[in-house]
């Protein structure tokens, strides 16, 4: 079992979903509720890396993060970290590929708050503050739960991107899925076996988690006629 | 602290016109769906920022695009009961109603308005879920009340309740009524709601402002047409106003009825305000028609017209007789009517008999045009 690889892994999950969920709360909310017809395109755009394959994306990344490029040059002169082939790097190409998990649970959550809600909130004189956390976050926390877990579980599994991106430097880049394949390759089965093991658990149990917060999501918020 | 409300927008919807409504005083909009009363309400309100308005409270302006001056709805201080009430789900109706309210007394504050609406304490700890329809729209009512708003707004407020809670909740209104001393408007489409709880009506057809009066002064003297449609007059007719004469009585003038040979002109009232030759659309209250036995033909307005009818159809509804008559000998009209006390009992159908016209209650107005008496309804 390689325990560096598997808090490296934990480490970029839990970072990818702490940057995440703010960024997914923001458009999700902004997608659920703007009359903009153009809204359709930035849906798409963040749906992308859904559809492209990782070596697509990994290989955008790498042009875009890497020392020739601008972003790459800003970043080596202002802070001295380089993009690619680091941890930085990674956490970027992370919080890139993951944008469709966090926001779809959150952006689905918000649509299944009723506009009137809302208004309803406005015109009790809540300030925009006062309506995210004393009426959006309780209403969308399903769907917070749901966007977490999954960005968490599928920066565990992911791989082609990491690879790239990354490449595989033990305590740096390497993940637990980049690790395993090493495991593979050096036929060490039984270290594979563990470490797949391992992240079939963690999988199986954030999808669980993920589909009873969805299902709680699914419930009608308030049924006609309860009570006598 | 009276509510003045002027409103002319185009996009993205046809809203146009203005109505007062004093303190403590209750206007309701009515008209068909889709006429725009619940957008007029939502413009009131600030959820909907519309292209050309001037929307005050007595000193206080809340829009005025003259001005680019729009105060968002957070700090208009109205009470809202939505159409579906828009309770939070996830907070009990303690919660709910403390909800627009501030300080360390807010939950003695909503507690009390929550009694006063009739909810028991262990209802109180209830979610929206947990409680009836009725009783959510008790919570909702106490949400929008706690605050001691500027305005009170209700849109359909009781449209999503049965009818024996309907009567309770009109009786609570009615009852609230007495302490609440802001411009209060309701949204409904059931003119008898209407009738039965606003001080009074401002009607509305496909965006457009028509008449805002008592129902009474409204059903008496509609402004056109549309309005008559709308608040229900059954009894219309066309014809056409021919003015003055030498042989009118002064202050009166002749309207044509019918065609032809069948035509009867009838001595009516002239407020002066239609020209001569112009088609009509003219109507009676209910009031003004009565069944009677006399015969002789009238000479002047302060007389009533007798007309030889026959029984269509009689329906019995509770109380009341709904009866059917048509004219057999003029223009041929029909009329409806509502009988109570003595005259109410069962005619049998094509009975004869003759039905008498107050000439001094028929209220002449211009046929709708398109543009013409709309301008003429939002000038006067």
């Amino acid at each position: 079992m390689d325990w560096t690889a598997l808090s490296l892994s934990l480490k970029l999950a839990a970072a990818t979903v702490a940057l995440l969920l703010p960024l997914g709360l923001w458009l999700g909310r902004w997608i659920a509720r703007t009359p903009a017809r153009w809204k359709i395109w930035v849906e798409a755009a963040m749906l992308l890396p859904l559809v492209l394959p990782p070596t697509v994306l990994g290989y955008y990344l790498l042009v875009g993060l890497g020392n020739a490029s601008p972003l790459g040059q800003w970043a080596q002169q202002l802070f001295g970290v380089q993009l690619t082939f680091s941890f930085t790097g990674l956490l970027i190409a992370s919080l890139v590929f993951n944008i469709p998990f966090a926001l779809q649970p959150l952006q689905r959550a918000y649509e299944n708050v009723p506009p009137s809600l809302h208004e309803a909130a406005l015109v009790c004189g809540l300030s925009s503050w006062e309506r995210f956390t004393r009426v959006d976050l309780p209403l969308v926390w399903p769907g917070i739960m749901s966007a977490a877990v999954m960005t968490f579980a599928h920066t565990l599994g992911e791989f082609g991107v990491v690879l790239m991106v990354g490449g595989s430097i033990p305590g740096e880049t390497q993940t637990i899925a980049i690790a395993i394949y090493d495991r593979v390759q050096a036929f060490d089965t039984r270290g594979a076996h563990l470490m797949s093991l391992t992240l079939l658990l963690i999988s199986l149990v954030a999808i669980a988690a993920s589909l009873l917060a969805s299902r709680r999501l699914g419930r009608p918020t308030r049924p006609a006629e309860a009570a006598p | 602290m009276s509510l003045q409300v002027r409103i002319d927008q185009t996009l993205p919807m046809r809203l146009s016109g203005s109505f007062q409504c004093a303190p403590g005083q209750l206007v309701a909009l009515v008209g068909p769906s889709g006429a725009g009363k619940t957008s007029l309400l939502r413009g009131v309100a600030g959820l909907m920022k519309p292209q050309n308005a001037r929307i005050s409270v007595g000193t206080a302006c809340w829009c005025d695009t003259g001005q680019r001056l729009f105060v968002p709805p957070q700090q208009r201080n109205v009470g809202l009961v939505f159409q579906d009430y828009a309770l939070m789900p996830h907070m009990n109706a303690l919660d709910n109603v403390a909800l627009p309210l501030r300080g360390p007394q807010r939950l003695a504050r909503a507690q009390e308005m929550l009694r006063r609406v009739g909810l028991t304490p262990e209802q109180m700890q209830r979610r929206p879920a947990q409680l009836s329809g009725g009783q959510q729209q008790r919570v909702a009512v106490a949400r929008a009340l706690v605050r001691e708003p500027a305005v009170l707004l209700l849109d359909e407020p009781f449209s999503a309740v049965d009818q024996m809670n309907r009567q309770t909740l009109y009786a609570l209104l009615a009852e609230l009524r007495e302490d609440i001393a802001v411009p209060m408007v309701l949204v409904t489409h059931d003119l008898n709601e209407a009738r039965l709880l606003a001080d009074e009506l401002v009607v509305m057809a496909e965006g457009v402002v028509l008449q805002q009066g008592r129902a009474d002064a409204i059903h008496r003297a509609p402004r056109n047409a549309r309005v008559a449609d709308i608040v229900g007059i059954a009894n219309r007719f066309d014809g056409v106003w021919l003015g003055p004469d030498a042989h009118s009585p002064a202050g009166t003038g002749w309207l044509r009825w019918g065609a032809g040979n069948a035509a009867l002109r009838l001595p009516v009232r002239d407020k002066g305000r239609i020209e001569p030759g112009q088609s009509v659309t003219w109507v009676v209250p209910g009031e003004a028609l009565r069944l009677c036995d006399r015969s002789s033909a009238p000479a002047s307005p302060d007389q009533a017209l007798p007309l030889p009818v026959e029984v269509l159809t009689l329906r019995h509804l509770g109380d009341v007789w709904l009866l059917k008559l048509q004219g057999v000998s003029g223009p041929r009209a029909s009329f409806q009517l509502m009988l109570t006390g003595p005259q109410a009992r069962a005619y049998a159908p094509s009975e004869s008999l003759t039905l008498c016209l107050d000439l001094a209650r028929v209220h002449i107005m211009p046929i709708k045009t398109a543009t013409g008496t709309l301008t003429a309804a939002l000038g006067g």
